[in-house]
């Protein structure tokens, strides 16, 4: 792979799993119905989320200008893991057999797609 | 077919669908706002592409589609369902853009799909763990 297509597929990964947990996070303040947005409106961790998805957008175009859609979706694919990993890092959750078991095959397949 | 499993199937499929067209929104954006480069011009481009308000009408119809399978559906199913578009992008790239991929990318491919799969068992798992946990 050349190395501006590794660097935004990296970007990339980074941009989404830092979303997803920045979500999970805002997710976790306490509060019911409205009071639990406006108590998440007043901590970083929505406004994070966000703003990771934002960069996440541009991010993805940019990497599907110098890779095909399909290896590129093939390759994003590699945010499951660590999405897995992160939540189990970050909120104690817990990573059962199966979880692992899926997570090492998507992992397998592509680093396949990634050098194939 | 039940009801219930035809709203299922429904649902995977429309969100299948939306997610599918989400994806060549994006890679036609691209297509048109080549070439790509780092500077202020290429993102004023994409900005100035059609194809960027589908993608981004697409990644909200795919969220409220995501959210409504899942009030319903087991999360298993509506995980599964949420990233097997993996198989129709495929699909869809191989047909409109041409793209053919490698037959080691191909066996990678293969077992992406197996990881999904399984993964959306194991969240059926730990959905019903934590059911039963929390009764």
């Amino acid at each position: 792979m050349p190395p501006i297509s590794f660097a935004l597929w990296l970007l990339v990964l980074v941009f989404d799993t830092g979303g997803q947990l920045a979500f999970k996070a805002a997710s976790g303040v306490p509060g019911e119905g409205l009071g639990h947005w406006r108590a998440m409106a007043v901590r970083p961790w929505l406004w994070l989320g966000i703003a990771a998805f934002a960069c996440e957008f541009v991010t993805w175009l940019a990497f599907l200008s110098v890779v095909p859609l399909a290896e590129g979706v093939l390759l994003s694919c590699l945010n499951m893991t660590a999405v897995m990993l992160g939540g189990r890092w970050l909120f104690g959750e817990r990573l059962t057999a199966r979880r692992l078991l899926g997570v090492a095959l998507i992992t397998l397949g592509v680093v396949l797609v990634g050098i194939g | 077919m039940s009801t219930r499993w035809r709203f299922y199937l429904v649902g995977f499929l429309l969100l299948m669908a939306i997610d599918t067209a989400a994806q060549l929104c994006f890679k036609l954006a691209a297509l048109h706002a080549a070439p790509f480069a780092i500077d202020p011009g290429w993102l004023l481009r994409v900005l100035r592409e059609p194809w960027v308000y589908g993608a981004i009408a697409g990644y909200l119809g795919a969220f409220v589609t995501y959210m409504t399978l899942l009030k319903h559906a087991p999360v298993g199913p509506a995980f599964a369902a949420s990233h097997l578009q993996v198989v129709s992008v495929m699909a869809a790239s191989a047909w409109l853009f041409g793209e053919r991929l490698a037959p080691l990318q191909l066996l990678g491919a293969a077992l992406i799909v197996l990881g999904i799969l399984v993964l959306a068992r194991a969240e059926d798992e730990v959905a019903q763990a934590e059911t039963t946990h929390a009764c």
